[in-house]
């Protein structure tokens, strides 16, 4: 079996990478959403989304994203870099109010807190499977 | 239990069978690259049962999505954190740690916390 790779390559960095490309992704789609046109009967479809150049930025991010969580997936085990890579879902809230100036509610802080909490809780154990790869 | 309740549920049910089974077929896969190279029949059979089981994921979700607001459906996806790492320990025989149980457990309900608000 090989070993991991180092520096860039280092999963545990590409897994950044991913988690970041799907933060940037979910913000672009926002982004890109808003500002196309709606018509009629094709409203639910999502297609017309493809007349942005935003939505296809996104498209590309998504598809590096997946790259980089097959790469992941290939070095850390499944039940440590799965809850890891949902903490996109706490930064989605977190840059649409610094990119995108949306508010955030006192509830929000607290489960981005918590979510945190978890994050440190799981150091440990992310340490020692770093020491094995 | 009325059938109008019943077919989300089952619906929700699938997608989230669908998505825990891609991600497992996926890693799975990948564990094979890593000892018999990617383009070999085994490693390439689970890849492209992980990628299938991911795409009806996602289209479940589409149809989730057409029927729910987002903010009812997302906490639930929240959860499929904790499904996941304990299928991972039983299907992929990974270790899971107490620190491990409680840190995806508080990533879990953080999550549920941001998507309820």
């Amino acid at each position: 079996m090989d070993r991991a790779p180092q520096r860039f390559a280092n999963p545990w960095i590409v897994l950044v990478f991913e988690i970041v490309f799907v933060t940037a992704h979910e913000t672009l789609v926002k982004i890109g959403a808003s500002r196309t046109a709606r018509i009629a009967g094709w409203e639910w479809t999502g297609l017309t989304g493809l007349g942005s150049v935003w939505i296809w930025c996104a498209i590309g991010l998504v598809i590096l994203s997946f790259l980089c969580w097959i790469y992941v997936l290939r070095y850390i085990p499944l039940s440590i870099a799965f809850p890891l890579s949902q903490v996109v879902h706490v930064l989605v809230p977190l840059s649409c109010w610094m990119f995108l100036s949306e508010h955030i509610s006192a509830r929000r802080w607290c489960g981005i807190a918590i979510v945190i909490l978890g994050l440190s809780v799981m150091a440990k154990p992310v340490a020692k499977i770093e020491e094995q790869l | 239990m009325t059938g109008q309740t019943i077919v989300p549920i089952a619906v929700f049910a699938m997608q989230a069978t669908a998505t825990v089974v891609g991600q497992l077929l996926l890693k799975h896969a990948m564990e094979c690259s890593r000892v018999k190279g990617f383009g070999r029949p085994p490693t390439l059979k689970f890849f492209i049962g992980g990628v299938s089981s991911l795409t009806i994921a996602f289209f479940l979700m589409i149809g989730l999505l057409q029927h729910f607001d987002l903010s009812f459906f997302y906490p639930i996806q929240g959860s499929t954190a904790v499904i996941i790492a304990i299928a991972a320990t039983i299907f992929l025989r990974e270790k899971l740690s107490p620190q491990l149980i409680i840190g995806s457990l508080l990533i879990s309900a953080g999550i549920v916390l941001v998507s309820l608000s």
